[in-house]
């Protein structure tokens, strides 16, 4: 059993927390046109690492907030809290973000406001 | 949501424990009973969502002068706030006082980003007395309830055998313990059985 301190109670057991899974998911916006294949990196593939996994996670049974969390898979060490909608502060949480396959994905790019060229382009077209 | 003026008028209906018969278990050393359980029938409770700005109108109708910080209450007479997570509270009030509370609350947080809900009926309040307390309580629940780590004036949502509960420590080893109405009747029967060895009472 882990003891995760939340950043909100303190030291509480595993089992009130619920892990919600990869965090730093961004969801393709719908200007952007994607293949099905790309849109399947954002809708159905998940990172498994073997080392620091940044994840998000929830303390269902007490404050019921979600934050992120950067986790080691291998020693279950967590090496930082940080909020939702924020990016890791810690070198090692930097780089497992920076280092994520996802950072190059198609549907990641997606995820940002097309080009405004671009865009004019569509609307002529 | 029903009016103030018809809660106020209307006669409180049956409480979450009120099928379960008053009994005391045998008590080891015909001592006191070491866990004296008894419901706090009808407590007002509030749930209060809002940030800073909710002060004024807390201040107004509690006497409370600040929110309470994390994992803390704050008791002014027989009002007390509990802090549940950031940006969101339960008020506790006097019985029957809970309709006229949540009407002026909504009157006075109009114009504040705040929300505040009526959930006197949604949960069951129940107090918790008697020399071994502690020791019960640990049995279900994970968090440390060292009488130097969980002090009185603390709170904690957490996990009693399986039932979602709030526990608030108050002076001199009273607690109370909020869960779900429909757990209402588990919780009981738990804290019945583990003060089994210590002597248990529960007194209605």
């Amino acid at each position: 059993m882990l003891l995760i301190t939340c950043p909100h109670c303190g030291p509480r057991e595993e089992s009130e927390f619920s892990c919600g899974g990869e965090a730093h998911i961004a969801r393709p916006l719908a200007e952007n046109g994607l293949t099905d294949a790309q849109f399947a990196d954002y809708l159905f593939l998940r990172d498994n690492p073997k080392g620091l996994f940044l994840e998000r996670w929830r303390h269902t049974a007490g404050c019921r907030r979600w934050f992120n969390v950067a986790r080691d898979t291998v020693t279950h060490e967590i090496v930082e809290f940080y909020p939702m909608g924020s990016t890791p502060k810690s070198k090692a949480g930097k780089a497992a973000h920076a280092e994520s396959w996802r950072r190059d994905t198609a549907a990641e790019a997606a995820a940002r406001p097309a080009p405004k060229s671009r865009a004019k382009q569509g609307v002529g077209s | 949501m029903a009016s103030a003026a018809s809660d106020r008028g209307r006669p409180p209906g049956r409480t979450a424990l009120a099928g379960k018969t008053p009994r005391t278990t045998d008590v080891p050393d015909g001592a006191r009973p070491g866990l004296v359980i008894s419901e706090l029938a009808h407590l007002g409770k509030l749930n209060l969502r809002g940030g800073d700005g909710i002060v004024p109108a807390v201040r107004k109708h509690t006497g409370c002068d600040r929110l309470p910080g994390n994992n803390r209450t704050v008791t002014v007479g027989d009002r007390t706030l509990v802090w549940l997570a950031p940006d969101e509270y339960l008020l506790l009030c006097e019985a029957g006082q809970e309709g006229h509370l949540h009407s002026q609350l909504m009157i006075d947080l109009a114009s504040v980003h705040a929300a505040t809900t009526n959930v006197t009926d949604a949960l069951c309040a129940i107090s918790l007395r008697g020399p071994a307390v502690r020791q019960v309580l640990t049995k279900g629940c994970a968090i440390d309830l060292h009488p130097s780590v969980f002090t009185a004036g603390m709170c904690a949502q957490t996990m009693l055998s399986h039932a979602a509960v709030t526990l608030i420590a108050g002076e001199s080893d009273r607690f109370t313990l909020i869960c779900r109405t429909s757990f209402a009747a588990y919780v009981h029967d738990w804290l019945m059985d583990a003060g089994l060895e210590y002597g248990a009472s529960f007194r209605g």
